[in-house]
C-alpha cells in the first residue's frame, strides 16, 4: 500500500513537471532555410522555452498539415496571400500586439497592407520579390523588362518558377492588367501572350532555379530575389533586376494558428524575433529584404548594396488570394505547356 | 476447419479453402493490403466526386464535374503522351533489355551472379540521387558534352538536358532493371535441350528464337513489360527535374493537383481513372500471358 502510494505520488510529480515543460514550448511550422538555428538557441537561452521547428517546402504543404489538423502549431510562416484566405476562414488567432511592443521597428511600408488591412493577425518575418536574374557575361544587351527576357532573343536560355500563377501574373503585367483580377477576360487577353512565351522556356524550376544559371544551362531567369541574392554572393556577374512592368512583392510573415496552445509563447518569440540585433542575425544567414528598419541599420554595407536583397524601386504589388480561379489558372498553364 | 486423420483428405481441403492457421498465415497481407490499398482506394473513390472550397480543403457535395473536366482535350492530350512516352521507354527496355537478360542467364553460374549484382546495385542508391547525377552528368558544361567536345564529336556544348530526349534517357535508365529481372527468370528456367532439338531439326537461329525461344520467355516479356509500362506512366520526378518540367505527363498534373493547385477532388478522379486503365490493361496483358502459356 505504501508503495502504491509512493508511485502515485511520483506519478503525479512526473505529470506535473510534463505539464511545466508543457507550458515551456514553442511549436514553430516554417519554411525551411528560414530561421537560423543559432536564434532559436538564443531565445531558448534566454526564456527557457524549447522551440520545436518543423519546416515546410512550400505555402501548399503548411496548409495541408494545417487544415488537415495533424498537430498543434503554435505559430506559422504563410505568405501575404495565404494569410488573406486563412483570415477570412477564422483560422488565424489575433495577435495581442501590447505583447509585442517592438513591432514598432517594422517599417511601415510592410504594414495594413491589403491581406491583413487592420494588421491584426501577422506580422511580417522577410519579404522579398520576383525578378529578372541576368548573367552578364552571356548576355551583354541591357535588360530591363519582361519584354526583353521573352523578345525571342533568348530562346531555350530562359529559367523561370514553376508557379503557375506566377506565370500568368506576368503575362498581365505587360498588358497593364489588374494581376490580382484573375477573370475570364483577363485570362482570354493573357493566354496568346504566355502562348508565345512559354516555349522560350528552358525550364522551369521552384526549388533552385539558380542552380541551372550556375551550371551555365540557362543565362537569363525569371525568380525569387533570395535565389538572385545568393547568386549574387556566389558571382557578381548575376545581376538582379526588377522588371519595369512591376513586380511581385511577397511578404512571409508570422501568424498564430486557431487554438494554438501556447500563444503567449509565440507572442514572446515575436517580439523576441522583432529585436534589431536577432532580425540582422536572420539577414545574416538569409539574404532576404528585411522589413525591420532597426535592423537594417546594423547590417554591413556589402548586404545592403547587394541589388537581390534591396533592389532599387519599381511597382510593387502583393498578390491576393483569388480562391477558386486557381483551378482555371493550373488549367491554361498545363494546356499550355501541354500543347508546347 | 479439417480434423480427419487422412492427410490427403486435410491436404485437399485446405487446397479449396484455407483453414485458420492459413487464415492467419495470409492476415498480415490482407491487413496489409486493406489498410494501404483498398481504404486509400475508397477514399480517393469518394474524394473524386466532391469539390473543393476557397482554401483547398474538400467540400463534400456530389458532383459529376472532375471526371467531366478530364475528358477536356488538355488532359486527353496529356494522357495520350504519357501512354506515348511509357510505350517507347516500354519498347526501349525491351530491345536494350532482352538480349541482356539472355546473356546473363546463359552465363555460367559464377559470372551469373557477378552479371546480376551489377543489374542490381543502382538500387543501393536513392533514385533521386541518381536523377540528379545525370543531370551533373548531362548538363551542357558537364563531364559528357567535354568528352564529346574534346573528341569533336560535336562542335557546340551538349543541348539534351531538359529535352524530352533527357526525359527518355532518364525513364529508360530508371525501368531497365525492371524488363531484364523477369526475362532474366524466364530464360534461366528455358531447358537448353529444346533448343538443340530445334536446331537438329533444321530450324535456323532466327526461326528458333522466333519459335522456341521467344515464346518461352513469353512470360517474363509480359512481366517485364508491365513493370516498365504501368510505373512509368505515372512518373513524374524524372520530368521534373530532367525534363525540366516542360512537358506536363498525367504524373505532374496528378501530383500538381495535390500540391500547388491543392484540388484534391480533380487529382482523385484523375488517379481513379488511370487506376481502371491500368486495371484494364493488366487484365488484357494477364488473360494474353495465361493464354499463351
Amino acid at each position: 500500500m505504501k508503495r502504491l502510494r509512493l508511485l502515485l505520488a511520483a506519478a503525479t510529480a512526473l505529470v506535473a513537471v510534463a505539464q511545466l515543460h508543457a507550458a515551456k514550448e514553442l511549436n514553430l511550422f516554417g519554411w525551411s532555410e528560414y530561421v537560423p538555428q543559432a536564434v532559436l538557441d538564443k531565445f531558448t537561452a534566454e526564456t527557457g522555452i524549447k522551440v520545436n521547428y518543423e519546416t515546410y517546402a512550400s505555402n501548399e504543404e503548411m496548409l495541408s498539415k494545417l487544415l488537415g489538423g495533424a498537430s498543434a502549431y503554435d505559430l506559422i510562416q504563410p505568405t501575404d496571400y495565404v494569410i488573406e484566405a486563412l483570415r477570412a476562414k477564422g483560422k488565424l488567432e489575433a495577435i495581442d500586439f501590447k505583447n509585442v511592443p517592438n513591432f514598432k521597428n517594422i517599417s511601415k511600408e510592410y504594414t495594413n497592407l491589403p491581406h491583413d488591412p487592420e494588421q491584426k493577425y501577422s506580422v511580417p518575418y522577410m519579404a522579398g520579390t520576383v525578378g529578372i536574374v541576368v548573367n552578364t557575361e552571356k548576355i551583354k544587351e541591357p535588360i530591363t523588362g519582361l519584354d526583353d527576357v521573352f523578345s525571342g532573343k533568348y530562346a531555350s536560355r530562359i529559367v523561370t518558377l514553376n508557379d503557375n500563377r506566377e506565370l500568368l501574373t506576368w503575362a498581365m503585367r505587360t498588358l497593364d492588367l489588374d494581376i490580382n483580377k484573375v477573370t475570364p477576360d483577363a485570362i482570354a487577353k493573357a493566354r496568346p501572350v504566355l502562348a508565345k512565351w512559354l516555349p522560350q522556356i528552358k525550364l522551369y524550376d521552384s526549388d533552385s532555379p539558380k542552380t541551372a544559371l550556375l551550371n551555365g544551362d540557362v543565362d537569363v531567369g525569371v525568380v525569387w530575389s533570395g535565389e538572385a541574392a545568393i547568386l549574387y554572393r556566389e558571382n557578381k556577374k548575376f545581376a538582379y533586376v526588377l522588371p519595369k512592368e512591376g513586380a511581385h512583392l511577397w511578404i512571409d510573415s508570422l501568424a498564430i494558428p486557431k487554438g494554438a496552445p501556447h500563444k503567449a509563447a509565440a507572442e514572446q518569440f515575436i517580439n523576441f524575433i522583432l529585436r534589431p540585433e536577432i532580425s540582422a542575425l536572420i539577414s545574416e544567414a538569409f539574404p532576404y529584404t528585411n522589413p525591420n528598419t532597426e535592423a537594417r541599420k546594423l547590417l554591413t554595407p556589402e548586404q545592403l548594396a547587394n541589388p537581390a536583397s534591396y533592389p532599387s524601386a519599381t511597382k510593387l504589388e502583393t498578390f491576393r488570394d483569388i480562391g477558386k480561379a486557381a483551378s482555371v489558372v493550373d488549367k491554361l498553364i498545363t494546356d499550355l505547356k501541354g500543347g508546347s | 476447419m479439417t480434423t480427419t486423420a487422412d492427410p490427403r483428405a486435410a491436404i485437399a481441403s485446405t487446397q479449396r479453402q484455407p483453414g485458420t492457421t492459413g487464415w492467419l498465415l495470409l492476415s498480415p497481407m490482407l491487413l496489409w493490403l486493406g489498410l494501404f490499398v483498398v481504404a486509400p482506394t475508397a477514399i480517393l473513390f469518394v474524394y473524386s466526386f466532391c469539390q473543393r472550397d476557397e482554401l483547398g480543403q474538400v467540400v463534400f457535395e456530389f458532383t459529376w464535374s472532375n471526371y467531366a473536366r478530364i475528358a477536356d482535350p488538355v488532359y486527353l492530350n496529356i494522357l495520350v503522351r504519357s501512354l506515348w512516352y511509357a510505350g517507347l521507354t516500354t519498347a526501349i527496355c525491351l530491345v536494350v533489355g532482352y538480349p541482356v537478360a539472355y546473356y546473363i542467364a546463359r552465363s555460367p553460374v559464377q559470372r551469373r551472379s557477378w552479371l546480376l549484382l551489377t543489374v542490381m546495385i543502382p538500387f543501393w542508391i536513392s533514385f533521386l540521387l541518381r536523377t540528379y547525377a545525370w543531370i551533373s552528368l548531362l548538363k551542357a558544361e558537364g563531364p559528357v558534352s567535354g568528352l564529346l567536345e574534346w573528341a569533336h564529336a560535336i562542335a557546340t556544348p551538349l543541348d539534351i538536358l531538359y529535352t524530352p530526349t533527357a526525359v527518355m534517357i532518364g525513364l529508360v535508365y530508371t525501368y531497365l532493371p525492371f524488363m531484364i529481372l523477369p526475362i532474366f527468370t524466364s530464360a534461366e528456367k528455358l531447358d537448353n535441350s529444346l533448343i538443340e532439338a530445334a536446331l537438329d531439326l533444321g530450324a535456323n537461329p532466327v526461326r528458333t528464337l522466333a519459335h522456341v525461344i521467344f515464346p518461352l520467355t513469353k512470360p517474363g516479356i509480359y512481366a517485364g513489360v508491365l513493370l516498365v509500362f504501368v510505373p512509368s506512366i505515372g512518373m513524374f520526378a524524372v520530368t521534373d527535374l530532367m525534363g525540366g518540367a516542360r512537358v506536363p505527363m498525367i504524373g505532374n498534373v496528378i501530383q500538381n493537383q495535390f500540391g500547388q493547385a491543392r484540388d484534391w477532388p480533380f487529382g482523385a478522379a484523375l488517379g481513379i481513372t488511370f487506376l481502371a486503365l491500368f486495371v484494364i490493361a493488366f487484365w488484357f496483358l494477364h488473360d494474353r500471358g495465361e493464354v499463351r502459356r
